[in-house]
């Protein structure tokens, strides 16, 4: 074989080698385009965890039709219903999730059968909710497949709900006018409680806003820590860990995170409440039943949201604010719900309490905001 | 003896004009089409050269990133279209400077592929790049201007590179350094890149030509390229100054952006299709060809393994020699460029193929060949609609003149949902935002931690985006954030529980605006990065300049073409020549 032949085979091999190495073992961003795993291609289910991973790979890959074929179970229902339980009925946060990571956890295995828990960790646009899931994984000649737990939609009969609940519109000087501009007095608005807590993070500061007024509100804080000296250290807002929209005399929970600034820091704290007159209706009304505080190891409070009204409610926001036995705030913690709140159909909440704060809480309350598409202007 | 003769007879090159003439029937109805329009990143390049037609001597741009400064991406051809654009207009403007680098690739290739093989396949290989698969890709789909344009100058410096490290003419020397001047004032990553891939097989076919006879012993080739490496190094460290005082200053550290075409094309077979088959079109089909003769003909073994290296390096994540070989840079490139640039590589060889096949033929290779290339070519321009870089098409003349009315443009804005068009609103927008397509010239914290791209498609980076946009909207008061405008509906949830609220609407109710209350104006921000005047003045006249310069000094005319032709008997056209081949 001449120089040039042999040239020509080494490149070849070197190419095939290559790819064979890079598909193989593939970097970092490959495996992530890959769906965080080989989807299967070179990965047999020949155990549990490995039927359970491509599972986990084929959801992340949007797979669907893969992920329900690989089913155990996939005659016990179709898979719309496979891809509904894993996106949601209705419009909800879980209907536009991707799945940003997972998590397989081995909880029994035989020679035939095997339990595992599978942690997926779903990303939407207001941040990241997990759905744990008990799987039942059976063997099927030489390879593993998972039994699916459908959660199967609950179907409400048809009924007549009459709504008759309060309303508030504003008419505004014309079409032209923005928003902030308004010639109006602005609602009146009282912070009733304010509590900072320092935390590994960093300051937490946390409270109440009560509206006065008999006009609903459209309300947001603000928070600036001020140094011993009186010099401003740091300025945030309360975001999305306060619900916006009060009715007259509507209180409700606010947070601002300060990340890395220790209270030691802080000499004072300026609050400034913020409200301005907005149309408000007092529909749709969310029901919490039966909340429970359950105390550490774990603490948490789990509760049911119901929907009372007729429409869906599309994203539900949970805050809930908790005292201890002199009624003094101690916390404020927030979910948002997952799936939609369909008429009438509870749906559980679940809020993460820290465990060196939860052995003072004696008492807690719990309000509700709702997203509902289409609303208007 | 026969079949020789008639070879002999069939052997001309094909003329230039006629290539170039081909060149302008395929692009120039494509271009006066506007098709580019539709890409990734043709927006961005004419957002960048709208500055420069208002703010030629001050590269600080207010629109993007609450202020950034346009020093942080080469301006070559950003300032043409705008020169250009006094007579064109911006959008036209574009497509003539876009124009002129798929002519001058024409020229390049011919004049690159001279070095390595005879004229006839030279001009073969400008001819196939006219309908280069991986060119049409970049200049229709990604609309890569700034690559599409410094590739083609550096082809056309090369011969002279390689005219002054054999010869040592001085008059090669001086075009040399001015045209690669020039290229490296057109795009930073073909710079610092791309020219080691291209340059390094020409110095190394430069050692293996040179005669004992013709002054130009191994260290004279040594010294010249030491020379000519130190002398455009010192000029494009004077042309881009202000880039380089900015890469100092502000070195890149930001979260990396996840970028598909570091994926594995086997793994990730839709990503295999959009960086590699589309790229190299029916150019697969050669490349055992290319690997063969490549390694057997011994003058184009530089070139082959030029251009293998290139290849597996635009492959991306498929094997591991992007990662090894350019350690921290593989989280921070794209890889379609290198797909480009091997393309390029593969030219000279590719034109020895075809010239191969044509004189061997005739029509029965012609036919194929031309639909083949004709195939390549027209998918990858079809690309853009097949995939998309925006679902929908749709016109940004209302909200542009939403937010330059009423005073709307004291406070700053994002878009959530605009594509490619958040360049095509900053142009017709007074107002200011906080978001921004070019990547490497973000500072802002909230934009550069996370591993998100512009905050309009947040979503489509998943938790890294969507993070990015929460913190953005969490220190809405800081940036005087106030504006939301919203194509997407997707994102409306986290405005709502955020504290925005609906404003107004525009288009039929497609696009929304959303408000925050009590969100101070903007004010000017990030003034510790605005580059001084003088470095304005450079930036305005140096790159520019060059450009100019390379024009003028590319005019003086020349001896005598060298090349292939002088080359011992084992490099001359009949080595390369089909019919001998066949005979």
């Amino acid at each position: 074989m001449n120089k040039g032949n042999l040239l020509a085979l080494v490149l070849a091999a070197a190419t095939v080698v290559l790819v064979a190495v890079g598909t193989v073992w593939p970097v970092k961003a490959a495996v992530f385009y890959a769906g965080g795993g080989k989807e299967g291609l070179l990965r047999p289910s020949s155990t549990p965890e490995e039927a359970v991973e491509n599972l986990g790979t084929q959801i992340r890959l949007l797979a669907w039709e893969k992920a329900y074929e690989s089913l155990s179970n996939k005659a016990e229902f179709t898979e719309p219903e496979f891809l509904h339980d894993l996106t949601g009925y209705a419009l909800s946060l879980r209907t536009y999730a991707t799945l940003d990571s997972f998590e397989v956890q081995p909880l029994h295995q035989s020679a035939t059968d095997a339990e595992m828990r599978m942690k997926l960790r779903w990303s939407t646009v207001v941040g990241t909710f997990q759905d744990t899931r008990d799987l039942r994984v059976v063997k099927s000649g030489d390879h593993w497949a998972v039994d699916w737990p459908l959660v199967k939609e609950q179907h409400v009969p048809p009924q007549v709900i009459p709504v008759n609940y309060l309303r508030w519109d504003v008419i505004y000087r014309g079409a032209g006018d923005d928003w902030g501009s308004q010639d109006v007095e602005a609602p009146h608005v009282r912070i009733i409680d304010m509590h900072p807590v320092n935390r590994a993070e960093g300051v937490v500061v946390m409270g109440e806003l009560l509206n006065e007024d008999v006009v609903p509100a459209f309300v947001s804080v603000r928070a600036t820590l001020l140094a011993k000296n009186g010099s401003p250290l740091a300025s945030e807002g309360s975001f999305d860990m306060i619900s916006h929209t009060l009715l007259p005399k509507q209180v409700t929970p606010f947070v601002i995170r300060f990340p890395d600034v220790d209270l030691s820091q802080v000499g004072s704290i300026r609050m400034q409440p913020l409200s301005v007159l907005v149309s408000a209706s007092a529909d749709p009304v969310i029901e919490v039943q039966d909340q429970k505080f359950n105390p550490a190891p774990g603490a948490s409070l789990t509760g049911q949201l119901s929907n009372q009204s007729g429409q869906v409610v599309n994203i539900a926001h949970v805050l809930s604010t908790f005292y201890d036995k002199n009624g003094q705030l101690v916390w404020v913690g927030g979910q948002y719900i997952d799936r939609a709140l369909q008429p009438q159909t509870p749906v559980a909440f679940h809020i993460a309490i820290p465990e060196d704060l939860a052995k003072k809480i004696t008492n807690q309350r719990t309000v509700v905001a709702t997203y509902s598409s289409g609303s208007s202007l | 003896m026969r079949k020789f003769e008639s070879v002999a007879t069939a052997s001309r090159p094909i003329p230039l004009s006629f290539i170039l003439l081909a060149a302008v029937g395929v692009h120039l109805p494509l271009l006066l089409m506007q098709l580019p329009l539709k890409s990734y990143d043709t927006n961005f390049h004419i957002f960048f050269a709208s500055h420069y037609v208002h703010h030629w001597f001050n590269p600080w741009n207010a629109k993007w990133f609450a202020g950034f400064s346009q020093t942080t991406y080469p301006p070559l051809p950003q300032q043409w279209v705008a020169i250009v654009s006094w007579v064109l207009g911006l959008n036209m403007a574009y497509m003539a400077v876009q124009f002129a680098a798929i002519l001058l690739l024409v020229v390049g290739v011919y004049r690159f592929s001279m070095l390595w093989v005879s004229p006839r396949a030279a001009s073969f290989a400008a001819l196939a790049s006219v309908l280069l698969s991986s060119e049409c890709f970049l200049v229709y789909s990604a609309g890569q201007l700034s690559t599409t344009a410094a590739a083609p100058i550096y082809l056309n410096a090369l011969p002279y590179f390689y005219d002054w490290i054999r010869y040592g003419k001085w008059r090669s020397f001086l075009k040399a350094v001015v045209l690669f001047t020039a290229a490296a004032a057109a795009h930073h990553a073909t710079l610092i890149f791309g020219s080691m891939l291209f340059a390094l097989p020409v110095i190394v076919l430069a050692l293996m030509d040179r005669k004992d006879d013709e002054n130009s012993s191994a260290s004279a080739l040594v010294m010249r390229t030491v020379m000519i490496v130190l002398l455009v190094g010192a000029a494009i460290a004077v042309v881009l100054l202000p880039f380089w005082i900015g890469l100092i200053r502000y070195p890149i550290t930001q979260t990396p952006i996840p970028h598909p075409s570091r994926a594995n094309y086997i793994l990730s077979p839709q990503w295999g299709v959009n960086y590699f088959i589309v790229p190299y079109g029916a150019l697969i089909l050669a490349l055992p060809f290319i690997i063969l003769r490549g390694a057997k003909v011994v003058r184009l073994r530089p070139l082959l393994l030029g251009f293998w290296v290139t290849f597996m390096i635009g492959l991306g994540g498929t094997t591991p020699v992007a990662r090894v070989l350019l350690g921290r840079a593989f989280e921070v490139l794209t890889f379609e460029r290198f797909s480009y640039w091997a393309t390029l590589l593969a030219l000279p060889i590719l034109g020895l193929l075809v010239a191969e096949l044509v004189d061997r033929f005739r029509m029965r290779a012609i036919v194929p060949l031309t639909l083949l290339a004709s195939l390549s070519c027209a998918l990858a321009v079809a690309w853009s609609t097949f995939r998309p870089a925006d679902a929908a098409n749709f016109k940004v003349d209302s909200v542009a003149q939403w937010l330059n009315r009423d005073g709307h443009d004291n406070y700053r804005y994002i878009t959530l949902g605009f594509g490619n068009k958040l360049s095509r609103l900053a142009i017709m927008t007074d107002a200011s935002s906080v978001d921004g397509e070019s990547n490497s010239s973000r500072m802002l914290p909230e934009l550069t931690r996370y591993g998100g791209a512009a905050l309009t498609s947040a979503k489509y980076f998943a938790k890294p985006g969507l993070d990015s946009l929460r913190a953005m909207l969490a220190h809405s008061d800081r940036y005087g954030l106030k504006w939301v405008i919203v194509r997407d509906p997707y994102y409306e949830p986290l405005l709502y529980f955020a504290g925005w609220r609906k404003v107004d609407e525009l288009d039929d109710k497609t696009i929304t605006v959303w408000g925050k209350d009590g969100v101070p104006p903007a004010t000017p921000m990030n003034a510790s990065q605005m580059p001084p005047h003088w470095q304005g003045v450079m930036w305005g006249t140096l790159p520019f300049g060059s450009s100019l310069l390379a024009i003028l000094v590319v005019l003086i005319p020349e001896k005598r073409r060298r090349g292939w032709q002088d080359e011992d008997p084992s490099t001359t056209p009949e080595d390369l020549n089909s019919g001998r081949m066949i005979s």
